[in-house]
């Protein structure tokens, strides 16, 4: 099926206080088209989120959805239980409904990672 | 060293070699060193892993010379890019992980493996395997190269001279390979002309940003 490029979805977008993120205690509201990525979105409007491969891999720019849906169609490693568990990967996470997340979760999500035994967590917080 | 006039170290006490200034002058500057250095396993990770599977997208580039060389000079200079920054981990008190399989696990980038399934003997399956997605794969690995060095540049730019001119020789390089493999792409896909506006290199794997001034010479 063929999605409307036009159709677009409100993402807030809720950075915490206790962020290193120069954005920390500031919500943002973005429109953002279902064919582009919430990560992309964000930076075109001037909202600076953690990003480094952009492919779904590497979980800097990992996030918890509040509310609402997204899509990870070309996500090179996102699981079953990290979905089951709220966390998404912003870089490739194109929404489906009015969406919320909370930004700046790499920390935790390394370690939800590593206790269920999947990378990079696993690789990186046993060294 | 006279006892009257004993040498300025800052934080760290004359003769301590339990810390290093060549890591508190950063965190001194607002970095952490600690986790600048995780970041560089990661990327030199994804060099490294770069490195290996290039040798196969390489070798199944069959019948085309030319994007074979080219494939070969950027599996060789993200190998230089490996070597360029491992004494940097060292230095930063860190070391490579001692089972490869972490070092792939966090490389920062994804695996760029040929793209292909496998038969049911183990072999890769070539029926439909296309060079144009191969050059796809190369591509998006060079951007996602691109995406690592530039954020290190970011982390270090101001704060870690040392870092940030390694990193901006191996982010001119990933440059460059981006180019390349654009101007490849293009016309094996689209048959568009988009030049890289380079030549080749003199040999492959020459390297000329990441390792011209021969400071690293295992690169």
């Amino acid at each position: 099926m063929t999605q409307s490029a036009s159709e677009t979805w409100s993402v807030r977008i809720v950075v915490p206080e206790t962020s290193s993120l120069d954005a920390a205690g500031e919500t943002f509201d973005l429109e953002v088209r279902e064919d582009e990525t919430i990560l992309a979105a964000a930076r075109s409007a001037g909202v600076w989120l953690p990003a480094d491969c952009q492919q779904g891999w590497c979980t800097t720019c990992a996030a918890r959805l509040v509310d609402g849906d997204v899509a990870h169609p070309n996500a090179r490693r996102y699981y079953d239980e990290d979905r089951e568990a709220g966390f998404v990967l912003p870089c490739t996470a194109k929404p489906r409904a009015d969406t919320t997340l909370i930004v700046g979760q790499y920390d935790d999500f390394l370690e939800f990672r590593a206790d269920h035994g999947r990378p990079p967590g696993s690789s990186k917080l046993d060294t | 060293m006279s006892d009257e006039k004993a040498h300025g170290s800052g934080a760290v006490e004359p003769g301590d070699t339990s810390k290093r200034v060549g890591a508190e002058v950063i965190r001194e500057r607002g970095v952490d060193p600690e986790e600048l250095r995780e970041k560089l396993i990661d990327a030199i990770g994804a060099e490294f892993t770069t490195y290996y599977y290039y040798t196969n997208l390489r070798m199944h580039l069959a019948g085309e010379e030319d994007y074979k060389e080219i494939t070969e000079d950027a599996r060789l200079e993200d190998r230089a890019h490996f070597e360029l920054v491992v004494p940097r981990v060292y230095e930063l008190e860190g070391s490579l992980p001692n089972d490869i399989r972490d070092f792939a696990d966090r490389a920062s980038c994804p695996d760029a493996e040929v793209p292909t399934p496998m038969d049911d003997g183990g072999n890769f399956d070539t029926s439909d395997l296309e060079v144009e997605d191969i050059l796809e794969v190369l591509l998006e690995a060079e951007r996602c190269a691109i995406r690592t060095w530039s954020e290190i540049c970011d982390m270090t730019r101001g704060a870690d001279p040392r870092t940030y001119d390694m990193a901006q020789r191996i982010l001119n390089e990933e440059i460059d390979h981006e180019a390349w493999f654009i101007e490849l792409l293009s016309k094996e896909r689209d048959d568009e002309i988009n030049p890289a506006g380079h030549f080749a290199r003199g040999e492959p794997g020459d390297a000329p940003y990441s390792t011209n001034n021969r400071f690293n010479d295992s690169a």
